[in-house]
């Protein structure tokens, strides 16, 4: 099996957009890639070829926020806060949901046997979907609607665990609730408070909040994605971090924080299939990618990411990187240069 | 900068400004007030100061569909065929009564230069003092009658605190703001419990008897701006009690919300019932170069619901006939969103509202480009803004003073007020 090295990934090539790409799925038993746009399209691509052709799929009236591969269908989640199913063939419409909830769909996800699609709202809940049918399965309701100062509160993510049996949501205040997947029930809050800044004197208002969660492989582990405590909540100026946690203990492991040269929102957290490593993306007017060591416990490669990176997805072999973002479609390789120099040598012989 | 307005500093810098105005020579006998018919009008001016710069694509003009539009939503309003982003719903119910205005051009980029210009609807100049909109309103339609403040200003937050201009320029210290800062009511307003009301008022007396005794045979404005900074200190304590929410129904509190934004609105609520013909609320800070979107849907929730909120209390009471209330900011937002997902600081096409007194309720002036990055119809500045709401209250823009023998009309010559959003 290739063992991916974190000092081998490297930038392949980038291409441009007028757009903000914000999510993207792929499937690693096809290699089809969809990603959302600022333009409220779904397009499909492919990153492989040089110059990749978008192929749009109209339908939402605004940024698509949610976007997964259930097999069968791609869906997607809109700030218009409708969810839309659509032919993978023919990119046409399957189903619609007009309001799915009442406020701004963030994410979507998917169980790991693709037979529900979970999605998070600033209606402060999360829906479990029938992926086959569309029809709503259960809400998980009780992260709260208004902060104690009085503002919106805001539903960024969510991760179901490996193993099927748990779900992960987080929120604006930097509150993350555990729940059990079959009966719905919460199961436990942790909170990773400095990735929330609430600034009461200067300027009145917040910034931050957590935006990214993930379970480790063997889902005994959370790993949270936001940024660190802001001086000036104009700005994104504070460096990314990640907060791991024992599920079981709801101890916290581990704090990842990028350096000074690496501000911004952790905007995706991805484990090696080892568990020992995970990778970390995002940005501020920059974007980047960060490796960090679970065992050692410390970030240990930083480089600059060609945009604000919004999603990465890796293939299962972990020989690729994708990643959409500002203005921006970028492709990696963990593969070392010369094993890529010599297959292009054999290709061409 | 941070100002404490208690009554010893008002007395203090009613004094410095007295002399300054002194020394650029107004001519207070060509200075005159408009009338004293307009005074007793009762018309008062509410600004609602959005320090740093809110957006007009999540405000009063939204571009659905473009990728300079955002993720939000424009959502239809009372009047047919007009749209405001959905982050106002409550606003949009009651636009009947409200102007929009989308075509400033302003073309000061910068916070501070930016909040000078709609503070004083002009450029600096190096040799005058201008006063800003509040210091000639109060002068304007104050009423000496009245017991209350004329220019109360609050701004709570420390960011951009410096760039709120309160000054009163030639005109005089007698029109300088009570600004608001660390608190909602005015520190040291009260009489110490040490001296009796009869006790102040007979010092009084004996420093009104000192005064005249050396004011005799001089003539000085400066003198003349002293003796009346003074003779308003127990008017201005009287009025304590209206920066005290203590005894406002619990029920009109819960109305307006728990904020510092929503609190200091309903005191200026009480301000403008009691006669306080201008008061400013700043709601800072909107300088959303990260996050624009999250930052707007914190702030712009908010002024969704303080500002419809106030009007509807000011329409309820009778007052909104006779009050204006402006939404105002030193710029607006660009329309291209950074990689932050930020819009950074942009005064070539953004948006103000106007409501209330003097005001063809229901009307939208001008428009910018299908993206929002020019205007495209009916392009205005700071001056015609500043002649617009003079005029809306009732005051001639082109009315002058002198300074010496100068005159100085209230806006740049050759602007003129925007006629269509006028009653």
């Amino acid at each position: 099996m290739f063992q991916a090295d974190p000092n081998n990934f490297r930038e392949l090539r980038t291409t441009n957009r007028p757009d903000i790409i914000l999510r993207m799925t792929r499937n690693d038993d096809t290699g089809e890639v969809f990603v959302g746009s600022s333009d409220a399209k779904v397009y499909q691509v492919d990153p492989m070829v040089e110059q990749p052709e978008f192929l749009a799929m109209e339908g939402h009236t605004s940024y698509v926020m949610g976007l997964v591969d259930t097999g069968q269908y791609i869906v997607s989640g809109s700030y218009d806060k409708s969810l839309i199913w659509w032919n993978k063939e023919t990119k046409q419409q399957v189903r619609r949901i007009e309001m799915a909830h009442d406020r701004w769909i963030r994410n979507l996800t998917t169980t790991p046997d693709n037979k529900f699609v979970l999605s998070v709202a600033d209606d402060m809940v999360c829906k479990i979907w029938d992926a086959e049918t569309g029809d709503l399965v259960r809400t998980l309701d009780s992260h709260i609607k208004v902060t104690e100062h009085g503002f919106p509160n805001m539903l960024y993510a969510v991760a179901v665990s490996p193993d099927g049996k748990l779900i992960a949501t987080v929120d604006r205040i930097a509150k993350i609730k555990l729940w059990d997947f079959e009966t719905g029930k919460e199961l436990k809050e942790l909170e990773a408070p400095k990735c929330y800044t609430w600034d009461p004197k200067a300027r009145i208002h917040s910034i931050g909040g957590i935006r990214s969660v993930t379970f480790s492989p063997d889902s005994t582990k959370i790993a949270v994605g936001g940024i660190g405590q802001i001086g000036n909540v104009d700005h994104l100026a504070a460096a990314g971090r990640v907060e791991l946690f024992e599920v079981a203990s709801g101890e916290k492991i581990h704090m990842f924080e990028g350096d000074d040269k690496h501000k911004g929102l952790v905007e995706q957290i991805i484990f090696h299939p080892s568990g020992k490593w995970l990778i970390a993306v995002g940005g501020d007017h920059g974007g980047w990618v960060q490796f960090l060591d679970v065992e050692k416990k410390e970030v240990v490669k930083q480089l600059k990411a060609p945009m604000h990176v919004h999603q990465m997805v890796v293939t299962a072999d972990f020989k690729m990187a994708f990643g959409v973002g500002h203005n921006r479609l970028a492709v990696w390789s963990f593969e070392p240069e010369e094993l890529m120099e010599e297959k292009t040598e054999e290709a061409g012989s | 900068m941070s100002v404490n307005t208690d009554r010893r500093r008002f007395l203090g810098g009613a004094a410095a400004a007295g002399v300054a105005a002194s020394s650029m020579n107004l001519d207070v006998l060509k200075a005159e007030s408009l009338s004293n018919e307009l005074k007793k009008s009762g018309k008062r001016v509410l600004l609602l100061w959005l320090a740093g710069g809110a957006s007009q694509l999540e405000t009063w003009d939204p571009k659905p569909g473009r990728l300079t539009g955002g993720p939000y939503q424009a959502i239809q309003t009372s009047l047919p065929g007009v749209q405001i982003s959905e982050l106002m719903p409550k606003m949009a119910t009651r636009l009947h009564n409200t102007a929009i205005i989308r075509s400033l051009n302003t073309q000061i980029g910068d916070h501070g230069g930016g909040a000078r210009l709609m503070h004083l609807g002009r450029r600096d100049e190096p040799n005058l003092k201008y006063p800003d909109m509040g210091s000639v309103l109060a002068r304007e339609l104050g009423r000496p009658d009245l017991q209350v403040p004329d220019y109360v200003s609050f701004y709570t937050a420390t960011e951009g605190r410096g760039n709120a201009v309160g000054q009163p320029g030639f005109l005089g210290a007698r029109y300088a703001p009570m600004f608001l800062t660390t608190d909602n009511k005015p520190a040291n307003l009260s009489r110490l419990e040490d001296i009796t009301d009869l006790d102040h008022k007979e010092r009084a007396d004996l420093r009104d008897l000192l005064s005249n005794r050396f004011a005799k045979g001089r003539v000085s404005e400066s003198l003349g701006s002293h003796n009346v900074a003074y003779g308003r200190v127990r008017g201005l304590m009287s009025s304590e009690k209206l920066f005290d929410l203590s005894d406002e129904p619990q029920k009109v509190k819960d109305r307006y919300g728990k904020s510092l934004f929503a609190q200091q609105a309903l005191v200026a609520r009480r301000l403008i019932e009691a006669g306080t013909p201008f008061v400013k609320v700043a709601r800072a800070w909107w300088d959303s170069h990260g996050q624009n979107f999250e930052t707007h849907l914190e702030l712009v929730t908010e002024l969704d619901h303080v500002m419809s909120t106030l009007l509807e209390d000011l329409e309820e009471r009778g007052l909104l006939e006779d009050t204006l209330v402006v939404t105002l900011a030193e710029f607006g937002r660009t329309p291209t969103i950074n990689a932050s997902l930020g819009r950074d600081h942009f005064a070539r096409a953004w948006s103000a509202s106007l409501t209330g007194c003097g005001i063809k309720g229901g009307t939208v002036f001008g428009a910018t480009d299908e993206d929002g990055q020019h205007v495209k119809d009916n392009e205005i500045g700071a001056a015609e803004m500043f002649a617009t709401i003079y005029k809306a209250v009732g005051i001639d823009p082109h009315h002058e003073y002198f300074v010496g023998s100068r005159p100085i009309p209230l806006v740049d010559p050759g602007t003129h007020a925007v006629a269509e959003v006028l009653a």
